[in-house]
């Protein structure tokens, strides 16, 4: 009678619909979604600058987020939607943010903080390992993008 | 328009003398109001120490599938469970010893007055004023009077205090149940108020807090075990008997500063004086061990412990310890520290964020944004 139901809320499919979590099971994903905060951003609100501490991981559950170099340009690096994250860098090598993130189109991020991401990895040995293979997939993906030549300046992430 | 990003400095400077001093004064502050709530303040730091105690296995459970309030509750109900068992279990053993353990009572009562007359009587051999003054005799009618009366005199005082004190420390059990349960929420609750602008710092601030909160409590833990074996091993090299029950006794007695210690002292001083009748050195000894003991738990072992868990100069501590006593007595010695950490962290990062013009910048954006959002069908 104590157990949760293992159906899974609109609530946590939003949650499995993002890539670094899609590996986990229900009860890892209410664990996971006890540490998230959700925030809603206006189109043209800035998430995070360039040179900040980076705090926190962000999961972008609806709308679209433009990373933007800064200095450099104005067109986005680029532009994550529903389902993406971003801010892992600047968590797992404790450094500041190399870019600025900010929102295109209204939209609703999940945030999870450094100690609460460090944390959930140091405590639930299982959630660590998804986690930790979905982002070292994420990287792997994105260091390929970065040494192959690309045909558009800009990668959207559906 | 499109808006045009910048490199922006993104450091956070560390706080100044202004932020300090207002760090300062508001411990001082907070310490004068805290006392005036003792019976509200008292029961929360216990229920702290009971949170940061059962919080590693709420979350346990949470992990094998149950709810947090599932969890919260199951592990709040055996812990009382246990408590409650234990304290039955000893119930009949206690009042099979309460007897012997009068005998004992009274016998290192009877061997302390015995060495404290024995003291006096030898200053009185040296010291003629002292013999003139009959200082010995004195003492000895004193503490005949006062151990006939104290019964009767103090009796009614500690009842009522017991009463007074009953309802406000069972609500730390009370307290810590809902802590477990509703912790996150509440959290979670206080971070939505946060514009979006503050959030990372804001999210670093209660990290932060509940760190040094944890790491408090951690570090009084580990100060009680250095002194219990630091004092263990002293009175065992001086021959007394049962230097560890010794030990552990007077370091849980120093959580009380200055009354905690003059009792713990005097537990050992009686020890020594019934162990030893015929010999008042180690009775002295016994006295020197405690104050080399206290001397290093206030320079060294609280500083390196607690001051460190908080981040705090070594010196701090220490000048802190004698504010907060200044301020409000012993409620000020055992609240300053942890009430310094978590004022700290507040300053500081408050300091940040007041000081940082490209936060306020990117919040003032956000209210612009939003205010053109809800306004833009009514021009």
């Amino acid at each position: 009678m104590f157990r949760f139901a293992t159906k899974e809320s609109p609530r946590l499919k939003r949650l499995r619909s993002i890539s670094l979590f899609q590996d986990l099971s229900v009860r890892e994903l209410v664990i996971v979604d006890l540490l998230l905060h959700e925030r809603r951003y206006l189109a043209g609100e800035v998430v995070f600058d360039a040179g900040e501490d980076g705090q926190g991981i962000y999961f972008t559950l609806d709308g679209r987020i433009g990373i933007f170099h800064p200095g450099h340009s104005n067109t986005p690096l680029a532009e994550l939607g529903g389902g993406s994250f971003f801010g892992e860098l600047a968590l797992l090598d404790d450094s500041p943010r190399m870019a600025q993130a900010r929102a295109l189109d209204d939209s609703t991020l999940a945030v999870m903080f450094r100690g609460e991401f460090v944390g959930l990895l140091q405590t639930h040995a299982l959630i660590a390992s998804k986690i930790s293979l979905q982002l070292a997939r994420h990287l792997g993906q994105r260091l390929r993008s970065i040494s192959l030549p690309q045909p558009q300046p800009q990668e959207v992430v559906a | 328009m499109s808006p045009v990003v910048r490199p922006f400095p993104r450091q956070p400077r560390a706080a100044g003398p202004l932020v300090w001093a207002c760090i300062l004064g508001t411990t001082c502050l907070l310490l004068f109001l805290f006392q005036k709530i003792l019976w509200l303040v008292v029961p929360f730091i216990l229920a702290l120490i009971i949170y940061y105690a059962l919080l590693p296995a709420v979350l346990r459970l949470v992990l094998a599938g149950y709810s947090v309030t599932a969890g919260a509750s199951l592990v709040c109900f055996g812990a009382f469970l246990l408590l409650g068992g234990a304290l039955g279990l000893a119930a009949p053993w206690i009042a099979a010893h309460a007897v012997s353990w009068n005998e004992w009572g009274g016998r290192y009562l009877a061997g302390g007055v015995g060495f404290v007359l024995g003291s006096l009587s030898s200053l009185e051999n040296s010291f003629e004023f002292l013999a003139q003054a009959h200082l010995t005799d004195s003492v000895r009618k004193g503490i005949s009077d006062f151990s006939a009366n104290f019964v009767s005199r103090n009796l009614a005082g500690a009842v009522m205090l017991a009463a007074a004190w009953l309802p406000s420390l069972l609500l730390a059990p009370f307290l810590a149940f809902f802590f477990l349960r509703d912790g996150r929420r509440f959290k979670k609750f206080i971070i939505h108020a946060v514009p979006n602008a503050f959030l990372e710092r804001t999210l670093y601030l209660l990290d932060e807090v509940d760190r040094t909160a944890r790491m408090y409590f951690t570090g009084l833990l580990k100060l009680t075990l250095l002194d219990t074996l630091t004092l263990a091993l002293g009175l065992w090299a001086l021959g007394i008997s049962a230097p560890f029950l010794l030990g552990l006794v007077t370091a849980v007695l120093a959580w009380v500063p200055y009354v905690g210690s003059i009792l713990g002292c005097a537990v050992v001083v009686l020890v020594a004086a019934t162990d030893f009748p015929g010999n008042p050195g180690m009775a002295y000894g016994a006295i020197g061990l405690f104050i080399l003991v206290r001397l290093l738990d206030d320079f060294f072992f609280m500083p390196m412990t607690v001051g460190r868990s908080l981040h705090l100069h070594p010196l701090l501590t220490v000048i802190m310890i004698f504010v907060g006593g200044a301020v409000a007595g012993i409620s000020g010695l055992m609240l300053v520290l942890p009430l310094l950490g978590v004022v700290m962290v507040l300053g500081e990062t408050v300091g940040q964020v007041v000081n940082d013009p490209r936060l306020q910048a990117r919040h003032a954006h956000a209210r612009r944004l939003r205010h053109a959002a809800v306004t833009g069908d009514l021009l």
